[in-house]
């Protein structure tokens, strides 16, 4: 008798699937398909922050051997606004209102002709005052950046309140505004023994994605549009596409090659994505559009830049009492997904620990500056920043120790918060706990406060910073759902076609895993189909660490319905109850003894040629129960909750103003761990990112111009300055997880420069609340409290 | 302007003939020259002379008191040299700072030299080193040479002495007296694959408690490298003592003549000079 134990998957380190493909350089991105007569593609933008557009003149450009088409807003009328505020057409006709705005795009043989077509385009601009600081946009006299334009935004039914502004609106440069209350604001302030009350700055970054940005566009005879492109939300995108070309969406079918990075910029619809259908339809061949790198620096979206004014007030035993929140958010030119931030920064804001009254406000403004997008983390970088600064603030004042002062606000399992969250597991007590106890926080933190005036050029500190995210989806569009399609063939082998998108984060390994762990069978007999709008089943789109969550259910709904089928054909063959069998090693065995009766290709050859033939093929549509939030913003947005603490410790150099990260510790509630190896891979590749935003990274916008487009000056972290890591996993076995899992793509990037900034507080006694810490703003923050430049004498 | 002819030679005297009517674009590493042209910022002109399939350019040798660096050698090449290591350790450490072993491995140095950025890493060590350019060009039948000391060579911001029918063929170092200690120090806000935000060169010989025959010289502080006279004054024959390194810090200090740009501005680039100044000279003080 074959005996076969059980065994799973669950927990394991398994490689990614596509891992020998990128390793060998063999994965076929959208920059590396070319089809059979297509054209490339290149757009003029402005070279002025805000003007009118006087006259373009592309008859030169018309003229050039090589040139295709020519096109401006002029020659196609039919083009209609696009993205997250739809406050802007894809083609600027009559006035640019920031350097990255689209005026013409040439499709020609080649890129160098394509490039060459766009020197000969002539422009004449008339310049209007610029807006590039938005303390300024709501001056009276402030130039106005969109009043005259689009009479009223298309309503946007994917959105709830915090709506994008009306003409109104628009003529006070104010894009969105956001307000939610819970409590008694003046109540919490009159029972604080403390407050404290700040300012905090957060800068522009983008994502800086390996792949930069880039479209095919191509027509059949039949005027059918397939799109390959990189877009992180298909099945939305379709409908939009249609909406902006004014086409039937049914025609629209995308195909995302593999994507080259995406963390939030591929959200939204961008300009330069339907100017290439545009060129497309122009001239009837398929069009290729793919950005420079100095391109996608200047017009892809970046990270919400904020002006953010806190104040948080506690009693002396170290009880929060109130948050008071007010951010003016730099919409930029045009409103994308950057602007709604605050849907999570007030999450953090009113359910981080446990504060009984809260207000929270955001105005949003135009400006001629970049806009923003969605970015890993979506707007919590910036509220975590300013909400644990403040706990150390508070901790301090009290002479509380900051371990203490947060665990005694943290949230607990069954909390329902004043804004509606209800956390059926949180692990924030035991993240805070395991990360101070690993890190040996409390000793370190002592005696770096002990040390803070000692004469040393080299100063020690640590620093803590917690973290609330979603983790089981958001429901911020009416549905947050994902289907899956699984069929298993004669030989056993499994297609798992799911809607859920993969854009490096390791989404398909996962979804296969999860399929084999309900089935029985080794990991390479599945594949994933995950990329064709024509082919998989509907999905919200890869954002909010929703992926695991959601995609994972449903395909673990689509293998249990197919287990079943399986399992009751056995019945049949074997005669043995389908209760007391198993599948184990793509085999049906007897669950008591580990039996081998039949092996699961051979069940289904026999399924499939007998004369009742049957495939087994099965759907799943998984919709988690979670809520939409009302007009308040209150709501349980999400089917489980994310949480994390991590602790910082840095050397900074008084002498210079460099801050080193000399050891990252990390405890994640991530539900469960699924895959070892991806999960590590995600928190450790989000540390180097919150690392990144805390230290190196800065998009210097001055005047509206984007003064380091180009990584020798825009610097992301290199390898020698990447910490020592180490990350606990907390696993608290979510009851709506799959398998107990919680998303968490998000969430490892959120506490680093929060906690950073705490640190160096604790190892000089400087608090700085402007990111990014870069030594020179380190070294002025030190000059100006009169920390000394380390003395030559011993150290 | 299009390029219309490319050349390779492989001896010095063709080379120079290529060279002789002066419009011609000198191509060595190329990581300057391709970047900058890509952007724009500089246009080739109508040949394309690739020098680096010239032998005798790629030589590091003892001659008499000296050691002749060929322009063509890398900077990979040249941190790994015993002669430099021996003589020259401070210029083994900024080759050592120099960008990734990617750009050390093309990178020559004639071509750092020639680029001129006031943020060149190797420029600041030759300084120090006394460095003279050796140029060679040939107006007639022969091939004819001069020399002009590292200090006289550059004029302003990729502007140097070098006339355009002129190759630099090598970088002659004297060999430093008994006793020479040197220090390079580079401040990029990253460990590696970073440009200059300041670069220090001190020099001299240990007599006792002072330093003598004082030699300093910084980078990206003013429109060239730049040798700090009045600060090797400060510095030359005084006691090695905290006085005296907060003294000709604040020289220093008051010497540099740095602008604001992306990197760092003006004022921090001076702080960085007087703080690093201050602690170089405690550190040869303790050596
Ligand atoms: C990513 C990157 C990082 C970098 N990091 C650093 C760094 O950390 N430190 C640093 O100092 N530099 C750095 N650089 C700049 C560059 O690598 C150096 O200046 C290098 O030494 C140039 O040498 P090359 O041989 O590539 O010169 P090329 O680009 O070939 O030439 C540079 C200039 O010198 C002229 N030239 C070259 N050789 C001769 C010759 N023999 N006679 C006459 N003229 C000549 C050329 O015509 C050209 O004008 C970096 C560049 C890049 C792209």
């Amino acid at each position: 008798m074959k005996v076969i134990e059980k065994s799973t998957l669950i927990g394991k380190r398994i490689a990614k699937l596509d891992a020998p493909e990128k390793a060998a350089g063999m994965t076929r991105y959208v920059h590396d398909l070319d089809l059979p007569g297509q054209l490339h593609a290149r757009i003029l933008r402005s070279t002025r922050v805000h003007a009118r557009i006087k006259r373009i003149d592309t008859r030169r450009a018309r003229a050039l051997a090589g040139v295709h088409a020519v096109l401006t807003a002029a020659d196609v009328p039919y083009q209609r606004p696009l993205g997250v505020g739809k406050d802007q057409l894809p083609l600027k006709g009559d006035k640019v209102r920031s350097l990255r705005d689209e005026i013409a795009a040439v499709a020609a043989d080649t890129e160098a002709i394509a490039e060459a077509a766009l020197a000969l385009i002539d422009v004449e601009y008339e310049d209007l005052p610029t807006l590039t600081d938005p303390a300024d946009a709501l001056k009276p006299g402030a130039p106005v950046i969109h009043g005259e334009t689009l009479a009223s935004p298309a309503p946007h039914d994917a959105l709830k309140p915090g709506e994008p502004g009306d003409a109104e609106a628009h003529r006070h440069n104010v894009a969105m505004t956001f307000d939610y209350a819970q409590g008694d604001l003046a109540a919490g302030e009159a029972e604080s023994d403390v407050i404290v009350d700040d300012w905090f700055r957060l800068h522009y970054v983008t994502h800086c994605c390996m792949g930069v940005s880039g479209i095919i566009a191509e027509f059949d005879r039949s005027g059918n549009l397939t799109l390959h492109s990189n877009t992180q939300v298909p099945f939305l995108h379709k409908r939009e596409f249609a909406e902006i070309l004014g086409m039937d969406p049914g025609r629209i079918r995308i195909i995302q090659p593999p994507i080259g990075g995406g963390f939030g910029s591929k959200l939204d619809i961008y300009p330069f994505e339907p100017i290439c259908v545009f060129l497309a339809k122009a001239t009837r061949r398929p069009v290729k559009l793919v950005f420079s790198r100095e391109e996608e620096f200047i017009a892809s979206p970046t990270r919400q830049p904020v002006l953010l004014r806190l104040r948080s007030g506690a009693k002396k035993d170290g009880t929060l009492t109130f948050r008071d929140c007010e951010t003016l958010h730099d919409n930029g030119a045009y409103t994308s997904w950057g602007a709604t931030t605050p849907f999570v920064m007030m999450q953090t804001i009113s359910s981080l620990y446990r504060v009984p009254h809260c207000k929270y406000h955001t105005t949003a403004v135009y400006t001629n500056n970049p806009y923003a997008g969605s970015f890993r983390g979506y707007g919590n970088l910036q509220a975590t920043f300013a909400v644990e600064q403040q706990i150390d603030e508070l901790a301090e004042k009290l002479g509380i120790d900051p371990l203490e002062m947060r665990l005694k606000n943290a949230q607990d399992p069954g909390e329902i918060t004043p804004q509606g969250m209800h956390f059926q597991t949180c692990g924030l007590k035991e993240c805070l706990r395991t990360a101070a106890e690993v890190s040996d926080y409390r000793a370190r933190h002592a005696a770096a406060l002990a040390a803070q005036h000692s004469p040393q050029r080299y100063k020690r500190g640590v620093g803590m910073a917690s973290m609330l995210h979603v983790g089981g989806g958001a429901k911020i569009y009416p549905s947050d759902g994902c289907g899956t399609i699984l069929k298993i063939d004669d030989f056993a082998h499994v297609t798992l076609i799911t809607g859920a998108s993969e854009i490096g984060q390791g989404s398909e390994t996962v979804l296969a895993q999860l399929v084999c762990e309900e089935l029985g069978i080794p990991l390479d007999t599945v594949s994933v189909v995950n990329n064709d709008t024509d082919i998989t089943p509907w999905d919200v789109g890869v954002h909010a660490s929703r992926t695991t969550f959601i995609g994972g259910n449903s395909a673990i709904g689509a293998a249990r319905k197919a287990k079943a089928k399986v399992l009751a054909a056995a019945a049949k063959t074997t005669g043995i109850p389908e209760a007391e069998l198993e599948l184990r090693a793509g085999h049906i065995v007897r669950t008591a003894t580990g039996e081998a009766l039949v092996s699961l290709a051979k069940l289904l050859r026999s399924l499939h040629f007998s004369d009742k033939a049957e495939l087994v093929m099965t759907t799943f549509y998984y919709e988690p129960p979670s809520k939409h939030q009302d007009k308040s913003f209150k709501g349980d947005v999400s089917a489980a909750y994310a949480w994390a603490t991590q602790v910082v410790e840095v050397e900074v150099d008084t002498d210079t103003g460099v801050v080193r990260l000399l050891k990252v510790t990390g405890a994640h509630d991530v539900g469960r761990v699924l895959n070892r190896l991806g999960i590590e891979g995600q928190i450790e590749g989000g540390i180097v990112m919150g690392q990144g935003y805390a230290i190196t990274e800065d998009l210097m916008v001055d005047g509206g111009v984007v003064r380091n487009p180009g990584f020798r000056d825009y610097k992301l972290v290199t390898a020698p300055e990447i910490p020592e890591m180490e990350v606990r996993f907390i696993e608290t076995m979510d009851g709506e997880g799959p398998q107990g899992a919680k998303g968490v793509g998000e969430a490892p990037a959120i506490c680093i420069a929060a906690a950073t900034a705490n640190a160096i507080c604790n190892a000089t006694g400087v608090r700085i609340r402007e990111l990014p810490f870069t030594p020179e703003k380190v070294y002025r923050a030190l000059h100006r409290a009169g920390v000394p430049a380390g003395p030559t004498g011993g150290d | 302007m299009a390029v219309e002819h490319y050349w390779a030679p492989t001896s010095l005297s063709d080379a120079l003939e290529h060279l002789r009517g002066g419009d011609v674009t000198v191509l060595a590493g190329g990581t300057d020259l391709m970047p900058q042209t890509q952007a724009g910022r500089v246009s080739l002109e109508r040949g394309l002379l690739n020098v680096r399939r010239v032998a005798e350019l790629h030589r590091i040798e003892r001659v008499d008191g000296a050691v002749r660096i060929g322009a063509l050698c890398t900077i990979t090449e040249i941190m790994r040299d015993p002669l430099v290591g021996e003589h020259f350790a401070m210029l083994a450490d900024a080759c050592d700072h120099f960008a990734s072993d990617q750009l050390r491995n093309a990178a020559t140095i004639g071509g750092n030299v020639c680029n001129a950025s006031p943020a060149g890493d190797t420029l600041v060590p030759l300084l120090v080193l006394d460095a003279e350019a050796e140029l060679a060009s040939k107006p007639g039948a022969r091939v004819e040479r001069r020399r002009v000391p590292l200090a006289d060579f550059f004029v302003g911001p990729g502007r140097t002495r070098r006339a355009p029918d002129e190759l630099l063929c090598a970088i002659r170092l004297p060999l430093p007296p008994p006793g020479f200690v040197g220090r390079f120090f580079k401040f990029g806000t990253r460990p590696a694959l970073d440009i200059a935000a300041i670069s220090i060169g001190i020099g001299g010989v240990r007599d006792g408690r002072t330093l003598v025959q004082a030699r300093v010289a910084y980078g990206a502080v003013a429109a060239v490298p730049l040798r700090a006279r009045r600060t090797e004054a400060a510095l030359e024959g005084a006691a090695l003592d905290a006085a005296t390194a907060d003294g000709v810090a604040a020289t220093a200090r008051d010497e540099v003549r740095p602008i604001d740009d992306l990197r760092a501005s003006a004022w921090y680039r001076k702080e960085l000079v007087f703080n690093m100044t201050r602690r170089i000279l405690h550190d040869v003080a303790e050596a």
